[in-house]
């Protein structure tokens, strides 16, 4: 199993000349911690407009200084939203292929479609056709790297024959990723040969369901790029303490402010009846954990809040899931000092991580 | 945390609806026409959120306009203006205008769930090509909106929000969350389109519209449930919040 981080990078009200700077700055040097420490990947989303809950409209940006930083994280670039109103698919391809050759090829690539009215029709796009152009990118994106010349005439968008410049440094291509909220994402990303990034936390079951279903369908896929990433990965909040009922407390506080901002959110669904859009995806989770049934108990089902014995055990249970990698969110809304994130994550490198290492994936 | 209402009470106390308990019986109301129009709105309409709830983001409002055939008052219709927002983590949709159709509906609305009607008339069309409402008071329209170019969607597609009305219950104002149930028979969507919107007519001053996000019309069976929950206007409502039942 390997680890990684995964930033949202939120900024907490009330905003100051130095609050964005200060969570960047953050975030950079847990990045560059995490790479001494081992752990595998970081990825940074791209939303927009997401007041308090996300301010990282430009992830590449951010990753291209983690990579400048660090020797040997891998850079997850996404989820980059695969609608054209937000980014041109050229741009996406040359823009992987600087950040790949940059970092000398680390980049991993996620892709998804956007899920909030705030941000859709922030760029005047229309909810209905965003999974029809995802797609598209999708198929469209391996060939652009790997292609000495390129041409396409699509639905949402074409060129002429051109040759896109520079190729991406990985050879055939870095990793491709779907990013899996809502219930069935997985099986889309499956068909198309494509890895489940998983963006909902906890739940065994369902998640153990999910991820078999996901694995029998892959073994029938049409492979978009010119290899098959049949890797799951999950997302997770971490808090590491020797002491479980301090971890437990600070890592639920973390846990709730992430919840909380999140369900202020305005999802396409609240307000834009869609057949593209048939769940809330994240959200209603996010609202049970936040206030339902599951915020009585210690800690929400499979979260890795806890001394680095009860971290472990749980880790464990996502590996009998079937997971492959597990991206941490560290910190939300800096509700936890920066001290205390990087103790966390020293702790968890040293008793957590070595029980995990040298595994195969 | 996210930005709360900045509603000053008591610049609008004297003037709430008076329930007479929490004890509201429900009503079914079956075969209920719903047309429902969403709009992003300018700034500055936090004044009228109470300090309970925190503001949408991006701010925006719903119209919706219902006709019941048959309630235990009889056939009437109600237009309500809802100023959305969230309590705690939940979306909702708080109540700043209501109009309705007949005197028996608006002292039941005011009196058993708390909503600020006032009388007025209500028409909801259908043509080929639009669902159209118009609610007029006093001789004046006060809205003009439509459905343009209705296509069918699935009834599950949809999403009712609950809402939030401010009232006065026990001597004290508090919010009162009506929550009913939806069984949808027949659903579309369309483009929405505002003709007209007298502000002021909707206890609703600043709000200004600006982008149309989607218009619904559903046919369904619905509800004016008991109540469940009240909130205390001025808390937020992770510590405000009182279970009825």
């Amino acid at each position: 199993m390997k680890f990684g981080l995964f930033y949202e990078l939120s900024v907490p009200r009330p905003w100051t000349r130095e609050s964005e700077r200060t969570v960047y700055d953050n975030a950079l040097e847990q990045v560059k911690l995490a790479d001494e420490l081992g752990f595998d990947q970081v990825w940074a989303v791209e939303h927009h407009f997401l007041e308090e809950y996300s301010h990282c409209p430009a992830p590449e940006l951010f990753l291209t200084a983690c990579a400048m930083l660090t020797k040997r994280i891998r850079v997850g670039f996404g989820i980059v939203v695969c609608v054209p109103e937000f980014n041109h698919p050229i741009k996406i391809a040359e823009r992987t292929a600087v950040l790949d050759i940059l970092s000398g090829g680390r980049v991993e690539v996620g892709t998804g479609r956007s899920a909030t009215w705030t941000e859709l029709a922030g760029f005047n796009a229309s909810p209905d056709v965003t999974k029809k152009s995802w797609d598209e990118f999708v198929r469209c994106l391996p060939k652009m790297w790997t292609s000495e010349k390129f041409e396409f005439e699509g639905e949402f968008w074409s060129m002429p024959r051109r040759t896109i410049l520079p190729k991406v440094y990985q050879r055939p291509h870095p990793p491709m990723w779907v990013a899996v909220t809502s219930p069935g994402t997985e099986l889309d990303a499956a068909d198309r040969g494509l890895g489940s990034l998983g963006l909902t936390f906890g739940q065994f079951a369902e998640q153990e369901r999910r991820i078999a279903e996901y694995r029998r369908r892959i073994q029938l896929c049409e492979p978009v790029g010119e290899f098959v990433n049949d890797q799951v990965s999950t997302v997770n909040f971490l808090y590491c303490h020797e002491d479980d009922a301090v971890a437990l407390t600070t890592g639920r506080q973390m846990a709730n402010h992430f919840n909380y901002l999140a369900a202020q959110l305005m999802s396409v669904r609240e307000t834009y009846p869609s057949k593209s859009y048939p769940s809330l995806g994240l959200l209603p989770q996010l609202r049970r954990q936040a206030t339902g049934p599951d915020a009585s108990e210690q800690a929400g089902e499979g979260l890795c809040l806890g001394g680095p014995e009860r971290i472990t055990r749980t880790l464990r249970r996502w590996e009998a899931c079937g997971v492959d990698r597990v991206n941490f969110l560290i910190n939300t809304a800096e509700s936890i000092p920066q001290a205390d994130v990087l103790a966390s994550l020293r702790l968890f490198g040293r008793e957590v991580m070595p029980a995990f290492a040298g595994e195969k994936s | 945390m996210p930005l709360f209402g900045e509603l000053e009470l008591a610049t609008i106390a004297g003037g709430l609806p008076v329930m007479k308990d929490l004890d509201t019986d429900a009503w079914e109301l079956p075969k209920a026409e719903i047309l429902q129009l969403a709009c992003e709105i300018a700034d500055g309409s936090r004044v009228l959120l109470p300090r309970a709830l925190h503001p949408a983001i991006p701010e925006y409002v719903t119209f919706v306009v219902t006709r019941y055939p048959e309630s235990p008052v009889g056939p009437f219709s109600v237009a309500q203006l809802r100023l959305m927002a969230r309590a705690g983590v939940h979306p909702r949709g708080y109540v700043l205008g209501v109009v309705a159709s007949s005197a028996g509906a608006v002292a039941a609305l005011r009196e058993r769930w708390g909503y600020p009607a006032t009388i007025g008339e209500i028409a909801l069309r259908r043509y080929h090509d639009r669902v159209a409402a118009t609610v007029r008071q006093d001789g004046r329209s006060i809205l003009e909106l439509a459905l343009v170019d209705p296509e069918i969607v699935s009834g599950g597609d949809l999403q009712y929000i609950h809402g939030v009305t401010l009232a006065r219950v026990d001597g004290a104002a508090q919010l009162v969350q009506v929550d009913p149930h939806y069984t949808v028979h027949q659903a579309s969507r369309g483009r929405p389109a505002v003709s007209r919107f007298e502000a002021v007519a909707w206890n609703a001053g600043p709000v200004e519209l600006t982008t149309p996000i989607a218009a619904s019309v559903s046919t369904c069976d619905t509800d004016l449930p008991r109540i469940r929950f009240v909130m205390d206007p001025e808390m937020p409502v992770i510590r405000g919040t009182r279970k009825v039942r």
